[in-house]
């Protein structure tokens, strides 16, 4: 099977458990205090969609939003962008908005968005009507689910979501120039030419 | 805007988010010093960034905003505990940059395509001359502006709006000549696909960067495209220089007798020997006539592939003729590589790391003064512009905020002259129009700068599919359009040339100054000898000055910890999962281990091609 890798990346306001999203979705683990200083670049997890299989390159902020400074470089080749509020902050709801607007403003064009309602095992404290909060979804076209990091609700379900709704793979143009990644390889220091 | 304080004490406090302040935040974060990044600004990279079209805009238009007015100083003394001392810094941004000219070539939609009118023509000339230019947005806007000049910055926005009235005819009109003519309109509606950047250079593809990108797995954040082609201006025309093995077979332009010469010389200069030497300290355009190489290959080999003057010493050029060749065939056809999206993104990639690793990012947000502790001639804490008090053990700042007087450069200050075009087509068309072409340009005149200009298409994500994005660079002579229209009237289509139809036309094209940053040390100005200094851009072609001189701040820092150590990948991430559970908060940022399932491919972002980087032999 042909392996998609996907860049995903996340938004959201700082505590709504955007990193524990992923670490659930990854590693099946919830964590109530996660660090921050581990450096991982991106998270990766496989999963299979129709015959191809998608491989997730999960990228969390790294704390870069939490003073309103996500480099654009962040949004780069993103093929889906996960926008989570917490159902009990009606704030992180608000501003789902300004991350919309910021995702037009810097995200590519084509981008699959998913608005994920986290925290919804703290119905008894919830802020945010999920009924809103799905009209605003469907509003900007986006996919909408609440989820639990903590009790492992819909985490799955969310990426499956976005896998059915990334477009199939077009026939890239042959390009002579394409683009590449460097990566460190053993011969690279050890000659020279001539 | 954020609510939430900063905390109030870090190891490492940097002030300024270009390319060599954000080497050092990742390199320091990475060995896990605590360190707060600052830029007064509301983008990343500083004089290093790229922009949207209309981001540009903004750019030119802060440039001629009357300088802002030095924040009244405010007295921070109030903050002072016994036996510290304030340093006063400045607002970055006043004085690097200077001479910002822009002038707009794009049609209106509903005009029929004909030759630009002479008035335009000597309105443009004008506009060029004369300083208080009069609004001129009739056909073409033509705008002329001058740091400083309020007025004029209305004029842009007239531009603006002119071209903004025929949004509705998105669609190009029907074509009546061979190329699309690009509008104004369509430039600001796709604007946000340019990816303009203020500096304009080249990885080599063994420089310093690209094996610090390697080293650190920082390259992950980005993807790259060879250069895929070196052209020269040659007695008024473009052509290509072979530069590869492959190249120079496939070559039709050279005979037989010159390929031969060629690879001759190609393979032999690479060991030294006593004919080199014999030459030392002679022009090394005296010892590539002594190898009887004809006009030609004395062109190719002196302007393009030493990139050289005729008067540089002849162990000079061998050397970059040497660097030139090592670097060849390690990625593509050429020594260079360019970042897709623009040179920009490659300080961000460091700020990534640098977050990913804890340090933590602040925009528009800066530090007004430090707080010198006299008992050691330290400064021991800084003060924000909010009045917090931030202690630190190291304070690194980007020029900019360093106030003249306490500023060391060495005099006479020298400059980079720019120019940025948005052009319909190549310099020189080929099979493919998605080329990425560095072009070497030897002076026009005498006395001229040699001009390099670089070429880059579409794929690049730096324009818009059908336009390309040219910069122009050289050190200053005179004033950036003094230097550089010479050399865009004799290769483009402007209304200042004439009979230049088959050129590419240009669309917009911006000329500015930038102070060269080569004239900035770490250290020696008037400051705590715990402040060290970054230079902005300079004006050479890779980067090497930018990465000595973050390492060399970051071995002062830390002289005994490594410099960017590689970050692990996603996948060898080894999960312990035993995190000290504490303070129930569910989610504080920042990235957590991962394990992953084993045995995929390392690589970071991105569906492009897997690295090329084996073809090692290939070349000369």
């Amino acid at each position: 099977m042909a392996i998609r890798e996907l860049k995903v990346c996340l938004l959201g306001d700082t505590g709504v458990g955007k990193s524990s999203i992923v670490c659930r979705f990854v590693q099946d683990r919830f964590d109530h205090n996660i660090s921050p200083t581990i450096g991982a670049s991106f998270l990766t997890k496989t999963v299979p969609c129709g015959n191809e299989l998608h491989k997730f390159l999960i990228w969390d902020t790294a704390g870069q939003e939490r003073f309103h400074s996500l480099a654009p470089m962040y949004y780069r080749g993103s093929a889906a962008a996960v926008i989570v509020y917490d159902i009990t902050k009606l704030d992180s709801f608000q501003t789902l908005k300004k991350w919309v607007k910021e995702l037009k403003e810097h995200g590519p064009e084509d981008i699959v968005v998913a608005i994920a309602g986290n925290k919804n095992d703290l119905g008894d404290i919830r802020e945010v009507p999920m009924k809103e909060a799905k009209e605003f979804a469907e509003s900007i076209a986006a996919i909408f689910i609440e989820t639990s990091a903590r009790h492992a609700v819909n985490i799955e379900e969310l990426f499956q979501k976005i896998s059915k709704q990334i477009p199939p793979l077009e026939n890239p143009e042959v390009d002579s120039n394409e683009s590449f990644q460097l990566s460190r390889q053993p011969a690279s220091s050890s000659r020279r030419c001539c | 805007m954020a609510a939430e304080g900063l905390p109030c004490e870090f190891d490492v406090v940097i002030l300024g988010t270009g390319l060599v302040e954000s080497v050092v935040a990742a390199a320091c974060s990475r060995v896990g010093q605590r360190v707060l990044h600052l830029d007064r600004r509301s983008y990343y990279a500083a004089n290093w960034a790229s922009f949207t079209f209309n981001g540009l805009l903004d750019w030119i238009q802060r440039r001629q905003e009357p300088p802002p007015q030095p924040d009244e100083l405010q007295d921070w003394s109030s903050l002072l505990e016994e036996g510290e001392e304030l340093i006063y810094l400045c607002n970055a941004d006043s004085s690097s940059v200077s001479n910002v000219q822009v002038f707009s070539f794009t049609r209106e939609e509903e005009e029929s395509v004909s030759p630009p009118s002479t008035t335009e023509e000597e309105e443009a000339a004008a506009a060029a001359e004369v300083e208080e230019a009069e609004e001129e947005t009739t056909q073409s806007t033509d705008i002329k502006e001058k740091e400083s000049k309020e007025e004029t910055f209305n004029e842009e926005d007239d531009g603006q709006a002119a071209g903004v009235d025929g949004e509705e005819h998105e669609a190009p009109p029907p074509d009546n000549q061979s190329r699309k003519k690009v509008s104004y309109s369509e430039l600001l509606d796709k604007g946000r696909r340019f990816n303009i950047d203020l500096v304009s250079k080249l990885m080599f593809s063994r420089g310093s960067l690209i094996d610090l990108l390697i080293k650190s797995n920082v390259s992950r954040y980005a993807e790259f495209k060879n250069v895929s082609r070196i052209l020269t201006c040659r007695h008024g025309n473009v052509e290509q220089v072979p530069c590869s093995r492959a190249d120079v077979f496939g070559s039709r332009q050279l005979s037989v007798v010159e390929k031969r010469k060629l690879m001759r010389f190609l393979t032999s200069v690479v060991e030294e020997t006593e004919q080199q030497t014999a030459y030392s300290g002679r022009p090394y355009l005296d010892f590539l006539c002594e190898q009887q190489l004809g006009d030609n290959l004395q062109h190719f080999l002196l302007h393009s592939i030493a990139m050289v003057t005729e008067d540089t010493p002849t162990e000079e050029g061998l050397a970059s003729t040497r660097h030139f060749l090592r670097c060849l065939g390690r990625y593509g056809n050429t020594p260079f590589l360019f970042p897709v999206y623009g040179l920009g993104e490659i300080p961000q990639c460091f700020c990534r790391m640098s977050a990913v690793f804890g340090g933590i990012y602040c925009l528009r947000h800066t530090v007004h003064c430090l707080l010198l502790d006299k008992s050691n001639n330290r400064c021991k804490a800084v003060i924000d512009s909010r009045g917090q008090r931030i202690s630190c053990s190291h304070f690194v700042v980007e020029e900019g905020y360093v106030a003249t007087e306490r500023k060391k450069v060495v005099t006479p200050t020298r400059s980079i002259s720019r120019a940025v075009l948005i052009t319909d087509a190549s310099v020189l068309p080929a099979h493919s129009d998605q080329q990425v072409s560095l072009v070497t340009v030897p002076p026009v005149a005498a006395g001229a700068p040699v001009v390099k200009m670089v070429e880059l298409c579409s794929s690049t994500m730096t324009c818009i599919p059908g336009t390309y994005l040219v910069h122009l660079t050289c050190q200053s002579v005179g004033s950036a359009y003094e230097d550089l229209s010479p050399v865009v009237t004799r290769m483009f289509n402007t209304p200042e040339s004439h009979d230049q139809e088959t050129c590419p036309s240009v669309l917009w094209c911006l000329y500015f100054n930038m102070v060269d940053g080569s004239g900035v040390q770490v250290q020696g100005h008037d400051l705590p000898p715990n402040v060290y200094v970054c230079s902005g851009p300079d004006g050479g072609l890779g980067h090497e000055h930018a990465v000595t001189q973050a390492e060399s701040i970051f071995r002062n820092i830390l002289p005994d910890e490594e410099f960017c150590p590689p970050a692990p990948n996603p996948e060898d991430i080894i999960y312990d999962g035993d995190s000290a559970p504490s303070t129930g908060e569910e989610e504080k940022q920042g990235e957590e281990k991962g394990e992953e399932e084993a045995g995929q491919s390392e690589r970071g972002e991105g569906t492009g091609v897997e690295e090329v980087g084996q073809s090692e032999s290939g070349e000369e």
